[in-house]
């Protein structure tokens, strides 16, 4: 049944385009502020550090810890059926954004907060690769 | 930094709440939100001794897609209001509704006001394999654009659980913890004849409940609920003389951690704290002073975090504190008494302050009532988890 529901697809808000452009490339890129040199995340375009417009998309290492995670058992949508359980996890980049992604490949029983993830690329289609991360 | 703030304590036991009901909980299906609200506004007028004709306000909180709620809901009430508007704080808009109402009579611009809150939650989405079927395939559409659906991140469950994780890592917190809440409030609702849930519960049957997102099973979730409650709050003056013993409103407090629910600490050190200290502040009271609380329990973990962050323990010794038995009527600091959200009816925290009302009545059978209970100390949380109200309320 997974194989004919497709999974939700993100449909970019204006303020993220160039986000989901660069994971298009395999490349994890926040705003980052001229003013106070801050990241932040989800994309917009205001600093909410320091209220500054002056700002550019830069490439971040892509590497960070685990916050907080959960697994989901029940399936909310049809289209992940056959994913759970699941691990959903709040990742806190080394850069400082927090940004909610799956750890690939665990079960809940390995996975820790304070665990050190990196960030890898799923090909969602042509136009979409959606940042997911590891355990390192 | 933001200065410090002083609430006023001018309102202080200015204000009364002298009529409080519900409609019937549960499944109730065939009734709409709006109709629920006005049973439960009807009865609550009769247990005042009022009439329709005697209000002269409205604060509600519609559904989500509904346009001006309280307007609706005036009409059906059949009459004009001075003072009426529509709150949109999620959990959090039922005492905000309360507070509003006080400064409303406090300051001249009306006299009694209604404060209610209906759903017909159980009815969408559980009444019927249609409405199941409706509620898990909303088209993507109503989804959020980015950042979750991709990720199969859902729902206001996994949102909880992640604070639950945080918790549970910093401070040893277990899910025999979460269990004793869970079983703690279906003891309440068994001696609760209008409760949903009529069977028993123990620690092993929370055990063995699915997981629905770890660290949360099923029994750490609260009901999908049709319900409706209501109270009514004229002056302290005006209340002397109606059929209840009044309840005195001693204080409220607000925060909202618009930041973000992940964002900060947010999810381990709640709203609760700040709103619990304005509401402390504005009675002249502390958490010693409290008799009973009824926590808003859209989750087991939420009662527990909340306990703390209303100085009922330290930060961190809310799973010792629960597990010591402190929330069962007759314990430390008997809690949910009817039952609450994971096992009397969800009704976004109204019932909470229903049930705040009524046990400072001291109307209750004995097997019910918190002995000697003076103060009652009433939460509300809701929005993306951020919103907090704190009431409290006292014996007149």
């Amino acid at each position: 049944m997974s194989d004919l529901v497709p999974k939700p697809k993100p449909r970019p808000a204006p303020e993220s385009l160039p986000y989901w452009q660069a994971a298009r490339e395999h490349r994890l890129a926040l705003p980052k502020c001229e003013d106070c040199q801050k990241s932040w995340f989800p994309p917009s375009r205001t600093c909410p550090h320091c209220l500054s417009t002056k700002f550019s998309f830069e490439n971040v290492s892509g590497k960070g810890k685990i916050f907080s995670f959960v697994t989901f058992h029940r399936v909310y949508r049809p289209a992940f059926t056959a994913d759970v359980p699941y691990v959903v996890a709040l990742i806190e980049l080394d850069e400082g954004p927090r940004l909610l992604s799956n750890i690939m490949g665990v079960t809940h029983d390995q996975v820790k907060c304070e665990m050190r993830v990196e960030v890898v690329f799923d090909d969602y289609d042509e136009d979409i690769s959606i940042p997911k991360f590891k355990l390192v | 930094m933001i200065n410090a703030i002083t609430p006023s304590r001018e309102l202080r036991d200015t204000c009364a709440i002298v009529g409080t009901a519900t409609s019937k909980l549960g499944k109730v299906p065939g009734v709409s939100s709006l109709d629920l609200l006005m049973d439960a506004i009807r009865n609550a007028l009769d247990d005042a001794g009022l009439k329709a004709s005697d209000i002269d306000g409205v604060l509600c909180r519609g559904p989500d897609e509904s346009y001006s709620h309280h307007q609706l809901l005036a009409e059906r009430l059949g009459i004009n209001a001075r003072f009426s508007t529509t709150l949109t704080n999620g959990g959090a808009s039922q005492i905000m509704s309360v507070a509003l109402a006080v400064m409303a009579i406090r300051f001249g611009l009306a006299n009694t006001i209604v404060c209610g809150f209906g759903r017909d939650t159980w009815s969408r989405t559980h009444a019927s394999e249609e409405a199941r079927v409706r509620n898990e395939t909303r088209p993507e559409s109503m989804l959020a654009r980015e950042f979750g659906p991709e990720y199969g991140y859902f729902g206001a469950t996994a949102a909880h659980a992640f604070g639950a994780t945080r918790h549970m890592h910093l401070y040893g917190t277990t899910r025999d913890d979460f269990g004793e809440i869970a079983v703690a409030f279906r003891e309440h609702a068994l001696r609760n004849p209008d409760a949903s849930m009529k069977k028993p519960l123990s620690i092993e049957d929370y055990h063995a409940g699915r997981l629905i997102v770890a660290p949360f099973g099923i029994y750490d979730c609260s009901l999908r609920s049709d319900a409706a409650g209501a109270v009514i709050v004229t002056s302290a003056a005006r209340a002397k003389d109606l059929k209840k013993p009044p309840v005195l409103i001693k204080g409220f407090g607000f925060q909202n951690n618009t930041r973000g629910w992940f964002a900060d600490d947010n999810m381990v050190v709640t709203a609760a704290k700040q709103a619990g200290e304005a509401a402390y502040a504005m009675a002249g009271l502390g958490p010693k002073d409290v008799d009973t609380a009824q926590i808003y329990d859209c989750f087991t973990y939420m009662v527990l975090t909340q306990l703390e962050d209303y100085g009922f323990c330290k930060k961190g010794e809310g799973g010792a504190f629960v597990s010591s038995g402190a929330l069962r009527l007759g314990g430390a600091l008997p809690c949910n008494t009817s039952g609450g959200q994971l096992s009397e009816a969800h009704c976004e925290g109204m019932l909470q302050i229903v049930e705040g009302v009524r046990q400072m009545r001291h109307l209750y059978p004995e097997n019910r009532q918190v002995k000697d209970a003076e103060i009652a100390l009433i939460s509300g949380h809701g929005g993306n988890q951020v919103c907090h109200s704190t009431l409290i309320l006292g014996r007149a």
